[in-house]
C-alpha cells in the first residue's frame, strides 16, 4: 500500500497554485468588496470566465475531459486533487476556474454524444467557451428522480419534449442543456429515460423563474419545455438509458464534491487555528481555552479521514471499478462533515462568525446546499443500506 | 541557442523560514520550490533558445532540490545537472559559484548563462558575479529585456531611473528581472514529458573539484531578527495630510 502522492500530480498541483496565486488572487482582491457583500456581478463574471479560459488553457478546467475532445484525460485521483487544491486556496474564484464539480463544465456524459457532434457541443465546452448545465430535478420529482415527468416523443426527425425543470444551475445561461425526459412511461428507470443535448435558442426552450437559495449567487432557474424541437442525433447514448448513465456520472463524480469538501474544511481549520491564536480574551489566546483545542482537534481529525475515504474512492474509479457504496459513503460523509466544520468555524470566530464581512459567515450559508444536491443525506444513507442488503 | 540557466531549491517561499541550530536555513524535511525569481530566467531561456536551442538547468542542493530541476524541465526546459555532495552542506556564495561554473564549463558550445537576480532566500544577489568570474566571462545583470542579434547580446537593464542599453559579445553571464517575462506554468503534458528527459547527477568529485575547493570560506556565527520598524504614521483626513506632511519633511531637514 503506498499513500504517497504521485510525484506528477504533486507537480501539477504545484503549478495550479502558482496560477492561483498569481492569476487568480489579483482578481479576486480586486473584487474583495463584492465577495465580502456576497454578489457576483456580470463584470466579475466576465473576469472569471477571462481566467477559466485561460485555465482551459493550461489543461486545469476541464482536466478530466479525454483527450480525444481537448480535456487532459486526467484520473480521477488527479482531478479530486485539483478540486481540493483550489478549495483550499478559500478564492471565490477557485472553484470558478476548475471544471468539476461545477455543473457548469463539461460532463464525461457528453462522451455519449455521437461523435461527429463532439466538435460542435464537447470540445467548446472544454475550452471554456461555452458552458452547459444538468437538467435532472423537477418540481415533483427530486430524490425520486425517476417519476420525472417531462416526456420526449419522436417525431419525423425531431424529439419533441415537454415539461418542467427547475433548481437547475446555471440553467439560465447554459448555451447547452443535458435535459432527462421520459420517453417510456411503462419502463421509467429501467429503459424509460433518455437524456438529451437541448441547445440554449431551440425553439420551445423558455427560462422561468431564477431561484435565489440560501447558497447566495449560485444562479439556479426553471427551464420549460413546450413542445421543445431537439433534433434527433442530440440524444445523449441509449434510448431509455438516460437514467443509468445520468447516475453513473453522479457516480463517478463523487470524489469531485468530496475533495472540494475536503478542501473548503482545510481552509477553515487553517484560518481558524490562525484565529485561535491572534485573538486574545481573558489574557490568553482563545487557542489555549481546552474548549477550542477540542473543535479544532475534531475539526482537523474530520478533514484527515475525509480526505483518506475521498482518494481512496478516486482511486476506486481509476482502477476501473463502479465503487456505489463507496462513492454515497464519501457524498455523505464529506458533505456532513464541512457542515460540521463550517458551524465550528462560525463557533471560534464569535460574532465576527456571523459577521457578513468576516471570512466564514458566507462559507458556513453555503455548505448548507451540499447536503441536499446530487442526492440528499438520506438518499446516501438509502443506498448504502441497500449495499448492507437491507 | 545553448543556455545554461542556474536555478536553486528554496524552502516555502510563499511561508515563513525555518532556522536550524547551525543559524542556516532548513532545507530539509520542508517543503520547497524553484525560486519563484528563477522561474523568469528560465522563461527568458526558453524563449531566447528557440526550437532548435537547447536549455540546461543546473541546481546545486539537497536531495529535495531535484525539485527545482522537475519544475524547470516541465516548463519546457531540455536536461537537468543536480550537484549533490554531502560535503557541500552549509556552502557560501563562492563555494557554490565553483561548483556552478564547473558544471558551466562541462556544458560544450553553451552560449549563455542566466540567473535570477538574487535568491529569495539568501538574498545575496552575488552568485552570479562570482560565477562569471570563475569562467571570465562578461557579466550583465538586471536584465529586463533579453535579444541575441548576430552574436551579440543586447540587454535592457533596469536601473532606478529607467534601463540601460548594453551590449556585450557572447557568451556571457546574465541576471534576469522579475519585470522580463511572465513564467509559464507546467501542464500536465509538459510535467509528463519532463519524466523523460536526461538527468545527471554530480558529485564534487566528478567535477574534479578537490575538499579544498567546497570548503566554506565564510562561518555564520549567530542569528539575530531584524528590529522591527516603527509603525509609520497616517494620516486619513485630506484636509490634514498636506500641511502635516510638509511640517515634517521640515522638521527632517528634507525641504
Ligand atoms: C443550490 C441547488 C442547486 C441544484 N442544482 C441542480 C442541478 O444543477 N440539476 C438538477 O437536476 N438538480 C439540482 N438541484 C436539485 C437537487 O438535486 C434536489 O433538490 C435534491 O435532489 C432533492 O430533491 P428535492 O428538493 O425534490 O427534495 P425531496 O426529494 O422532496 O426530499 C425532501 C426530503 O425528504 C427526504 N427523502 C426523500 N426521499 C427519501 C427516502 N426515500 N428516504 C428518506 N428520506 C427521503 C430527503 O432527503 C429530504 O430531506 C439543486 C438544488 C439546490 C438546492
Amino acid at each position: 500500500m503506498d499513500f504517497a502522492i504521485p510525484q506528477d500530480y504533486q507537480d501539477l498541483l504545484a503549478s495550479f497554485r502558482s496560477f492561483l496565486e498569481r492569476e487568480v488572487r489579483p482578481v479576486e482582491e480586486f473584487y474583495a468588496v463584492q465577495i465580502q457583500d456576497d454578489v457576483f456581478t456580470e463584470e466579475m463574471r466576465e473576469a472569471g470566465l477571462a481566467l477559466r479560459r485561460k485555465s482551459a488553457e493550461l489543461g486545469f478546467y476541464a482536466a478530466h475531459m479525454p483527450e480525444s475532445v481537448g480535456g487532459q484525460g486526467l484520473s480521477n485521483l488527479g482531478s479530486a486533487l485539483l478540486v481540493e487544491e483550489g478549495a483550499k486556496s478559500g478564492l471565490r474564484f477557485g472553484a470558478f476556474v476548475l471544471g468539476p464539480p461545477n455543473p457548469e463544465a463539461p460532463n464525461p456524459i457528453l462522451m455519449d454524444l455521437p461523435e461527429h457532434l463532439h466538435p460542435k457541443y464537447v470540445e467548446p465546452l472544454v475550452r471554456a467557451e461555452t458552458t452547459m448545465c444538468f437538467a435532472l430535478t423537477e418540481p415533483e420529482a427530486g430524490s425520486d428522480a425517476q417519476s420525472i415527468r417531462t416526456t420526449a416523443v419522436l417525431r419525423d426527425d425531431e424529439w419533441i419534449l415537454n415539461g418542467r425543470k427547475h433548481l437547475i444551475t446555471n440553467g439560465a445561461r447554459a448555451d447547452v442543456a443535458v435535459v432527462f425526459a421520459v420517453t417510456d412511461r411503462d419502463k421509467r428507470a429501467s429503459g424509460g429515460i433518455t437524456a438529451f443535448l437541448v441547445e440554449r435558442g431551440a425553439p420551445g426552450f423558455v427560462v422561468g423563474k431564477h431561484q435565489k437559495t440560501l447558497a447566495g449567487d449560485t444562479n439556479q432557474a426553471e427551464l420549460i419545455f413546450e413542445d421543445c424541437r431537439v433534433p434527433r442525433e442530440n440524444m445523449i447514448g441509449e434510448l431509455g438509458y438516460g437514467f443509468a448513465s445520468g447516475m453513473r456520472f453522479l457516480n463517478g463524480g463523487r470524489a469531485f464534491i468530496g475533495a472540494m469538501c475536503v478542501g473548503i474544511a482545510d481552509h477553515l481549520v487553517r484560518i481558524c487555528t490562525q484565529y485561535a491564536k491572534d485573538r486574545h480574551t481573558f489574557g490568553k489566546p482563545i487557542g489555549k481555552y481546552q474548549a477550542v483545542q477540542w473543535m479544532l482537534a475534531d475539526s482537523a481529525l474530520e478533514v484527515h479521514a475525509a480526505r483518506l475515504m475521498t482518494y481512496h474512492l478516486a482511486w476506486l474509479v481509476d482502477q476501473g471499478d463502479y465503487p456505489i457504496k463507496e462513492s454515497s459513503m464519501v457524498k455523505l460523509n464529506n458533505t456532513e462533515m464541512v457542515n460540521r466544520v463550517a458551524d465550528r468555524a462560525v463557533q471560534i470566530y464569535g460574532g465576527m462568525g456571523l459577521l457578513t464581512e468576516g471570512p466564514v459567515e458566507r462559507i458556513f450559508r453555503w455548505v448548507r446546499m451540499l447536503r441536499i444536491v446530487e442526492g440528499t443525506s438520506e438518499i446516501q444513507r438509502v443506498i448504502i443500506a441497500r449495499s448492507l442488503g437491507l | 541557442m545553448n543556455i545554461v540557466v542556474l536555478v536553486k531549491y528554496i524552502p516555502n517561499p510563499e511561508g515563513t523560514p525555518e532556522m536550524g541550530p547551525d543559524h542556516r536555513l532548513k532545507r530539509e524535511g520542508v517543503e520547497g520550490a524553484l525560486d519563484p525569481g528563477d522561474e523568469h530566467s528560465v522563461e527568458a531561456a526558453l524563449q531566447l533558445a528557440g526550437s532548435d536551442g537547447e536549455v540546461t538547468l543546473v541546481t546545486m542542493g539537497p536531495e529535495a532540490a531535484v525539485g527545482a530541476l522537475r519544475r524547470g524541465l516541465s516548463m519546457g526546459g531540455h536536461k537537468g545537472v543536480h550537484v549533490l555532495d554531502d560535503s557541500l552542506k552549509g556552502a557560501d556564495v563562492l563555494v557554490t559559484a565553483r561548483v556552478l561554473a564547473a558544471v558551466v564549463k562541462r556544458q560544450a558550445g553553451f552560449d549563455l548563462v542566466l540567473a535570477g537576480v538574487e535568491s529569495t532566500d539568501g538574498y545575496t544577489g552575488t552568485l552570479p558575479m562570482a560565477v562569471a568570474e570563475l569562467l571570465d566571462l562578461p557579466n550583465v545583470t538586471f536584465a529586463r529585456k533579453v535579444e541575441v542579434a548576430d552574436g551579440t547580446l543586447k540587454v535592457e537593464r533596469q536601473t532606478e531611473a529607467g534601463y540601460d542599453e548594453v551590449e556585450c559579445p557572447l557568451p556571457a553571464v546574465v541576471t534576469v528581472t522579475a519585470g522580463a517575462n511572465e513564467p509559464r506554468y507546467p501542464t500536465l503534458k509538459g510535467i509528463m514529458q519532463a519524466k523523460q528527459k536526461p538527468m545527471d547527477t554530480l558529485s564534487v568529485s566528478d567535477l574534479g573539484l578537490s575538499a579544498e575547493d567546497v570548503k566554506a570560506t565564510q562561518e555564520v556565527m549567530g542569528l539575530e531578527p531584524v528590529a522591527a520598524k516603527e509603525a509609520g504614521e497616517v494620516i486619513e483626513d485630506p484636509e490634514e495630510a498636506p500641511g502635516r506632511v510638509v511640517e515634517f519633511l521640515t522638521k527632517a531637514k528634507v525641504i
